[in-house]
């Protein structure tokens, strides 16, 4: 998914920080979703957090590195991860 | 079925409705144990109940939230200005209109508008009852849940999971096991002077108005042994509120969602229990919490 993408989509959610985690709800007006509530671990909490209008990617994955101190392979890893578990709500 | 004076106030979860009419109104069974025999002077809400459909074009208003499944559909809100209006349909001849209803932007006052229908007039007749309930709840330091609750007479424990989870099991359980059942399927959660309490509410058969202190939330399911485990923080409150009864198509509702689920699963224990359904499960919940 592209980031921009991301951006706008970050508008159909209400988040709450809980700790280190953040709970992310999605605003819909689809009953059948109303089970789908999301808990981001940390790493996806920054992630999320980042996601400003016009970041890019290197911009992110430099983010990750630097707040966490993992290699840049890792950082990708975990950013892809976090946007297939995006992609997948939105095709609930 | 009892016919009513065309006044009539109920208190459900602690809460004063007043509802009225030109029209004599009736209520199903359920709700017969929640009328008040004296007059609430200021009730909390109120619900105006015309024995009549009004003529309503949604072509302009936007659909906010739609209820349905596969098989019907249950209720569609539309914002009209100020108002909310919900179009509530008939549960057993799908998609022919039951009740359209109006709610003002405080949310404490209802227009319910339905046909008589065979010499009844049943502005709550379900799903509607529940509907105004749940918005009840948005405005007010509560919640509905869909769970069973038992209580032993200190605590109260709720037991929360998906369809066929075994919500009934466990009333069945730990009502042989002495607990009174609040109740199995419905129940509001409501936060009163810093204390959170669990009541019942009016089902289709008749059940007296109970309340109990909520001490633990069970997420349940089935397991080929007993096992529990105690969630804190976002997961336990993210997996709480996910059983709850939700119209989030208002930024504002799931905010005040989480101020609430936030503070809940801080005061009560919340648990994952995987059981076996039989008695042993019981002892098994009383030996582990914690």
């Amino acid at each position: 998914m592209e980031i921009e993408s991301l951006f706008q989509l970050k508008s159909k959610f209400v988040t709450r920080e809980v700790g280190n985690e953040l709970i992310v709800v999605p605003l819909s007006a689809n009953v059948a979703q109303m089970n789908e509530l999301f808990t981001l671990n940390e790493t996806a909490k920054v992630i999320w957090e980042n996601l400003n209008e016009g970041i890019d990617m290197p911009t992110l994955i430099q983010t990750i590195t630097d707040t966490f101190d993992i290699d840049k392979y890792t950082a990708e890893k975990d950013l892809e991860f976090f946007l297939q578990r995006l992609e997948s709500l939105l095709k609930k | 079925m009892a016919a009513q004076l065309n006044s009539i106030s109920l208190v459900i979860a602690g809460f004063s409705i007043r509802l009225f009419s030109d029209h004599e109104i009736q209520l199903e069974d359920g709700y017969l144990p929640f009328v008040e025999t004296q007059d609430v002077a200021e009730p909390d809400f109120t619900v105006h109940c015309i024995e009549h459909m009004p003529g309503i074009d949604l072509d302009a208003s936007d659909l906010l939230f739609q209820a349905e499944n596969e098989f019907q559909k249950f209720y569609s809100v539309y914002s009209t200005g100020s108002q909310l209006a919900f179009i509530i349909y008939n549960q057993q001849t799908s998609n022919e209109i039951q009740q359209i209803a109006f709610l003002d932007e405080s949310f404490k006052h209802w227009t319910v508008h339905c046909e008589v229908v065979n010499d009844l007039f049943l502005p709550l007749r379900y799903p509607m009852g529940p509907i105004i309930m749940h918005y009840i709840t948005l405005k007010t330091n509560a919640v509905m849940m869909h769970a069973s609750c038992a209580f032993d007479g200190t605590k109260a424990r709720l037991f929360t999971g998906f369809s066929g989870a075994g919500k009934s099991t466990m009333s069945m359980l730990w009502s042989k096991a002495g607990n009174q059942i609040i109740n199995d399927d419905r129940l509001i959660v409501r936060k009163q002077e810093g204390v959170f309490f669990v009541y019942n509410t009016p089902m289709y058969y008749k059940d007296i108005p109970k309340k109990a202190p909520l001490s633990s939330i069970f997420l349940i399911s089935h397991s080929p042994e007993n096992r529990i485990k105690k969630l804190s923080g976002a997961m336990s409150i993210s997996r709480v509120m996910a059983f709850s009864i939700q119209n989030n198509f208002d930024r504002r509702f799931i905010e005040g969602r989480l101020d609430l689920f936030t503070e809940l699963c801080s005061q009560v224990g919340v648990y994952e229990l995987g059981f076996v359904p039989d008695e042993s499960v019981v002892n098994f919940v009383l030996a582990n919490e914690q």
